[in-house]
């Protein structure tokens, strides 16, 4: 209840006075604010004078929401807004690094402030309720075909709704199963596991070996994500023409594969205690030697777990190889004042070099052309496993109600993995909520 | 003018608390009656529709039912154990005034920080209450504590008893201290057991403690939101849903914001009923 009412008196504050603290916000020159703590006072009295003289607007701001990926997310930014600002002095960036968690929460309550920033990083998924309420710009109107060709393109298209471009692909991944090579090694299956029945059988002699064998994410985020892949791996699908259609022949095997794995101890046992990032853990500790992830895992192994010797193969599957590709967008919010700004600086992020300075720096798979050229991709084995897999994409349907359907069939696996609700029924509960909800 | 003046002077002080109750609770029930984009836009009037979908939900129903448990449990056991510790507390020891602040110390750590240790403490294969089962042999192999709402939410319910002791150990330490010695005394005097003493002397005399802490800590424990969204975010499953995690996933998992107004309008009448229900008690004792 707290949380609501803070949020409501916000909406009110906001509308109120967020404007004039923008505008002074604004007037006050970059070099000011990052020098000491003297200079810090000279630019609050600044602030006051501008106050007083609202007409004399030298640089122009424009507010950047960003998501947090990592620890260096944030540097990274900051970084590119100081390059951008020498190049444009007119032009002031203001980065603001939101925990993703958090992120829909923010962008929630200020945009129903009127306070939003100009540009956003958002999840792709959500981009239909945000072109619905008609809260971002079409790009159209502002790039020409030489910066389309920049883009790989079926990652470019994923932000087209309705043949307009709502916002630009800035980060991109993949998903791959990461295997254990000492353990696998071990039971002699050095090249990994390619169908369900090598999970099992790879699994059982891993248990042998008195570790778990494929780590099965039951917790929070992306729940129904690690249950899809089996889906898609038995030759199913999630939604068609604004019906779940996950309840299939095809999902109820993925699913029924899922529990037989959990029953005969050959996941780490309670499985619904643990989110992505938990399981993800326990590969980093070597204590499961399968898990499907993203490309950022890649990274974090080699800072965290240095020792652990892993290969990457294509998720398990009983019909063709595929990936689950998975972007994040960059939008332009209608209400922005500072538009051609705005976009100066996205033109900016997608060039060569500050697009590989970020790829490289979180760990994800490139967006441009210019970028998947790069040594840095042709050269490392691992991340090439993941590049390959781009042309056999699946995504995520874009649709609204996607977090409806999402809540359902977390709660329907979740009861099928901890036994209290068969695979078929609850399955077939969940595509009724879902169906309810969708294209709605 | 006789008449106006004692109203002219409480006035300034009726519009600040009209100001302060009354804005959020207009703007919640305006929310309440409206559809409601996921951004917080009204849309359209619908009347008692999003309070009508609420009740029809079964999750409102099954976290309604799981607000009153955990209100319960979460109360009395607090209660419970904060009545012997403050009573520990009043009493004469070498160290008293450590012991107190260690006592009082969790009370100035942020709530979500103090969930999210727990989460650690719980965690099936680095947390340290398996660890230490381990190793007193207790258990053999790793217990996963929050994996079913059966254990997850008993465990919540222990969380919360155990981050709401310093708030209602200091009402009782409050009230021991106001309690005059020489009844003490005379109890003494005349050959009362210490349990006749509590029950016939300590227990009347911070009667009116007893009440505030129970008041008090249902207020807050009924829309305690950290503890069960840091450990299970409500699931699996969503068996352990209270009604303020449930509007937390209406309005910001869900973007149904018209929805969880509406489920925010209905927690505020539980408590207004159950704080009017207990001002009444209340009265008729001092009555009688």
């Amino acid at each position: 209840m707290k949380l609501f009412f803070s949020l409501n008196h916000r909406r009110q504050l906001n509308q109120r006075f967020i404007p004039h603290i923008l505008a002074t916000r604004g007037s006050i020159p970059r070099s000011h604010r990052s020098a000491g703590a003297n200079l810090g006072i000279i630019a609050a009295i600044g602030a006051l004078l501008s106050m007083a003289s609202p007409a004399a607007t030298q640089a122009e701001t424009v507010r950047f929401t960003a998501s947090y990926y990592s620890a260096e997310t944030e540097p990274y930014f900051k970084k590119m807004a100081d390059e951008f600002h020498q190049k444009n002095p007119g032009i002031d960036i203001k980065i603001e690094v939101v925990n993703w968690d958090n992120l829909l929460q923010k962008l929630t309550t200020d945009i129903g402030a009127n306070a939003n920033a100009d540009l956003s990083i958002i999840g792709t998924r959500w981009l239909v309720d945000f072109q619905k309420q008609g809260l971002v710009e079409d790009l159209g109107s502002h790039m020409d075909q030489s910066f389309q060709n920049r883009f790989i393109g079926t990652l470019f298209n994923v932000a087209k709704l309705d043949g307009k471009t709502y916002g630009l692909p800035i980060a991109a991944s993949a998903r791959a199963l990461y295997f254990n090579k000492q353990l696998f090694t071990k039971i002699g299956m050095p090249d990994g596991p390619k169908s369900w029945s090598d999970v099992e059988e790879a699994s059982k002699k891993i248990k042998a070996l008195g570790q778990y064998g494929f780590g099965l994410q039951g917790k929070e985020i992306e729940t129904d994500t690690y249950w899809y892949y089996s889906v898609w791996s038995y030759g199913g699908d999630i939604v068609k023409d604004c019906k779940a259609v996950f309840g299939s022949d095809a999902g109820i095997k993925g699913l029924t594969e899922y529990k037989k794995l959990i029953d005969e101890g050959l996941t780490e046992p309670g499985v619904t205690s643990y989110s992505r990032e938990d399981v993800q853990n326990l590969f980093k500790q070597g204590r499961v030697a399968m898990v499907i992830t993203a490309p950022f895992l890649i990274n974090q192994l080699k800072a965290e777990a240095p020792n652990i010797e892993y290969g990457v193969v294509p998720i398990p599957t009983e019909t063709q190889p595929f990936s689950l590709i998975v972007t994040d967008t960059v939008v332009l919010f209608k209400n922005s004042k500072v538009k051609d700004a705005a976009w100066k600086f996205l033109d900016f992020l997608f060039t060569k070099d500050p697009r590989i300075a970020f790829t490289k720096g979180e760990g994800f798979l490139p967006t441009t052309k210019a970028e998947s050229e790069d040594p840095y991709f042709t050269q490392n084995e691992k991340l090439q496993a993941f590049v390959n897999l781009l042309p056999q994409g699946k995504f995520l349907p874009l649709v609204t109600g996607y977090d409806a359907m999402s809540d359902s069939v977390i709660r329907a696996v979740q009861n099928v993995y901890l036994g209290k609700a068969q695979p078929a029924e609850a399955l077939k509960q969940a595509a009724q909520e879902a169906d309810a909800a969708l294209c709605k | 003018m006789r008449l106006i003046r004692p109203y002219l002077l409480i006035l300034p002080a009726f519009l600040l608390a009209f100001l302060v109750i009354a804005i959020p609770f207009a703007d919640i029930a305006r929310t309440a009656t409206h559809e409601v984009s996921r951004f917080g836009i009204l849309i359209r009037f619908n009347g008692a529709d999003n309070l009508l979908k609420v009740f029809r939900d079964p999750l409102f129903q099954s976290s309604l039912l799981r607000t009153l448990w955990w209100t319960l449990f979460v109360v009395a056991g607090t209660n419970l154990v904060s009545l012997p510790v403050a009573i520990l507390l009043n009493q004469k020891f070498y160290g008293r005034a450590i012991a107190r602040a260690i006592v009082m110390l969790p009370w100035s750590v942020s709530l979500t920080m103090m969930a999210v240790v727990w989460r650690w403490t719980f965690n099936a294969e680095y947390g340290m209450l398996n660890s230490v089962l381990e190793r007193f042999g207790i258990i053999s192999a790793p217990v996963a504590w929050l994996a079913q709402s059966e254990l997850a939410f008993p465990i919540e319910i222990i969380v919360g008893i155990l981050v709401s002791i310093p708030f209602t150990t200091t009402i009782y330490m409050g009230g021991l201290s106001s309690l005059p010695e020489e009844i003490y005394e005379a109890a003494r005097l005349e050959g009362a057991s210490i349990l006749r003493q509590f029950f016939y002397l300590t227990l009347p005399l911070i009667r009116p403690f007893v009440n505030i802490a129970i008041v008090l800590n249902v207020i807050y424990v009924f829309s305690s939101f950290p503890i069960i969204w840091v450990l299970t975010e409500g699931g699996p499953a969503d068996g352990t849903q209270i009604l303020v995690t449930y509007l937390y996933k209406l309005a910001f998992r869900l973007g149904r914001i018209g929805d969880a107004a509406a489920v925010s309008l209905i927690m505020l009448a539980i408590l207004l009923v159950f704080t009017i229900i207990y001002l009444r008690t209340q009265e008729k004792e001092q009555g009688a």
